[in-house]
């Protein structure tokens, strides 16, 4: 039996992450009746930190983008004052690329990152000035090309060499999960600005202070927030959302809902099989979720942070062939570890490390993870610290069942639906038109990933749901 | 026909935009009037473009600002298409 709750809310939010989150904001700002349940015990989503043994980890953002003047992160924490709640600093440095011939630097001064890559590729000087400044000012006109075109398109049209090409695509690689070949490029172009132009942005005291900032606001504007509460079916009567059934049978009815979670378990689970066409499901059932990853852990000695002087991404590519080294990633080849990204903590306590891989499932990871983690530490120490195992007093790993656990995205993916071209700005995936009322916000919107992506998305179902408000 | 093709249209940007398909008539200039950003922009191509499959040519954006030129431009593909 289904407990009858009478309140009807405005909106119903599934999902905590920073999409849920912005979202929540704006609407309970305007004086709507909000609720947001989130499975977890903490909000954040993908933004998180934990505590271990004294050191605070994030688990897996790290960092964020959009916060130049203009950026949508600045325009959504000044709308919702969230900057008067943390204190943003800014890597620079901002990322480090380093491959066996080249150490690129991508400053928070765009002419001085212009200036190293020109330098290092000289021949392809104009083409670097042309290329970063479509990146940071697109002109819309241009922009509508990228619709349906790979970055490799967009990467062929500006550059001859075929390792500056690599060098530029790979944090595009761990940011999106794809080679160039397979990226769509305006995911390519949006990640390349908001994350390395435009990135390198920090909470002071964790990435944890950024969810945490919005719940606070959140509750600010009156909205409600319910933690560790799993949300078990969106209820559709004659193509409408009615509501939301959550833990112990209790039904929430809600004008909207706004599924900030797993696309697949929206639609199949919560939504059902039977609730949706058959076209749809076997949609779905179609479309290609992005790589997840292994996340590594570390917690260091206070020598350690003699080593550097403040924090930074530090992204290794030991092969040129981006295709080889997704397919090898997608694989879960372990032993060529020929990619990966390293972050020193911002208080150099810290280092987290990861690299893209499979899902694979709980068995596997239970056999190999610590080998893995073993022979990631050794890369590691052969390629980007030497002597960084002696320093290491805390260390633990997060697998691809871990991230679902935590998240429950499908497959622990890490940025929703793999970002190829055919799978961008799919309505169905965003306001689909055979549910009316229901919304999804976060990566599995096809419309952008990592923080700046889902703000944006968030702020646009936002708009779409106070416009329907009012009228 | 053409009502058709306007119709389905007027319902792609009013999903997009969140204005209701009353107030997307013809005359609306997409930026001014409709707050369509270069974003919304892809998305109302995208959408168009699966809907009426057919392939918008880029050189072709930047001549379309208001609601009767994207019809008439995705009239103009349907009918090249036959």
């Amino acid at each position: 039996m289904t407990l009858q709750n009478s309140e009807q809310y405005d909106a119903v939010i599934i999902g905590a992450g920073i999409g849920g989150l912005v979202c929540g904001c704006y609407l309970a700002k305007a004086g709507m009746k909000v609720l947001i349940a989130e499975q977890h015990y903490k909000p954040g989503g993908y933004c998180t930190s934990f505590t271990r043994k004294g050191f605070t980890f994030d688990a897996a953002a790290h960092s964020f983008g959009g916060y130049r003047k203009d950026g949508i992160v600045r325009k959504i924490f000044e709308d919702l004052e969230i900057d008067k709640k943390i204190k943003i600093k800014r890597f620079d440095p901002i990322d480090i690329i380093k491959t066996p011939d080249y150490k690129v630097i991508f400053w928070a001064d765009l002419d001085k990152t212009i200036d190293g890559l020109q330098k290092s590729f000289p021949d392809e000087r104009d083409n670097i000035r042309k290329f970063l400044f479509f990146l940071s000012r697109p002109d819309p006109n241009s922009l509508i090309r990228t619709r349906s075109c790979t970055f490799k398109h967009l990467l062929d049209e500006y550059f001859k060499n075929d390792k500056l090409k690599a060098i530029l695509s790979f944090p595009l690689f761990g940011n999106g999960g794809l080679p160039p070949s397979q990226m769509s490029a305006f995911i390519g172009s949006k990640i390349f600005t908001e994350t390395l132009l435009d990135g390198g942005y920090y909470s002071g005291s964790g990435m944890q202070a950024l969810p945490d900032a919005f719940v606070e606001k959140f509750k600010e504007f009156g909205g409600e927030i319910r933690l560790s509460c799993l949300a078990k079916k969106i209820r559709v009567e004659d193509n409408k959302v009615k509501g939301v059934v959550v833990e112990k049978n209790d039904f929430i009815s809600s004008k909207c809902v706004v599924s900030s979670c797993d696309a697949r378990q929206t639609f199949l689970t919560l939504i059902g099989r039977n609730k949706i066409s058959y076209d749809m499901v076997s949609k779905i059932n179609n479309m290609t979720p992005s790589l997840s990853m292994f996340v590594l852990y570390l917690g260091m000695d206070e020598y350690f942070k003699k080593l550097f002087k403040h924090g930074i991404n530090l992204w290794f590519l030991s092969d040129y062939d981006l295709d080889k080294v997704y397919n090898s990633a997608k694989r879960g080849n372990f032993n060529s570890l020929s990619r990966y990204l390293i972050h020193i903590s911002h208080d150099r306590k810290s280092v987290l490390a990861y690299m893209n891989t499979p899902y694979k499932n709980n068995k596997y990871w239970n056999v190999n993870k610590r080998h893995i983690s073993e022979a990631f530490i050794e890369k590691i120490e052969k390629e980007a610290i030497p002597g960084i195992s002696d320093h290491i007093v805390y260390q633990d790993s997060a697998t691809p069942p871990t991230l679902n656990r935590y998240t429950l995205n499908y497959k622990g993916a890490a940025y929703g639906w793999a970002p190829i071209p055919k799978q961008l700005a799919d309505l169905d995936f965003k306001k689909p038109s055979f549910i009316r009322g229901l919304y999804l916000a976060g990566h599995w919107s096809t419309l952008g990933l990592g923080i700046p992506g889902v703000s944006y998305i968030a702020y646009n179902i936002a708009n779409l749901i106070m416009k329907k408000y009012k009228s | 026909m053409q009502g058709d093709i306007e119709k389905e249209i007027v319902f792609i940007i009013a999903e997009i935009s969140g204005f209701e398909e009353e107030e997307i008539t013809p005359d609306k200039n997409f930026f001014d009037d409709l707050e369509i950003d270069s974003i919304k922009a892809i998305e109302i191509t995208v959408a168009i473009e699966k809907k009426f499959k057919i392939s918008v040519r880029d050189e072709d954006v930047p001549n379309i600002t208001t609601v009767r030129q994207a019809v008439d431009m995705v009239q103009g593909l349907l009918a090249a298409k036959q």
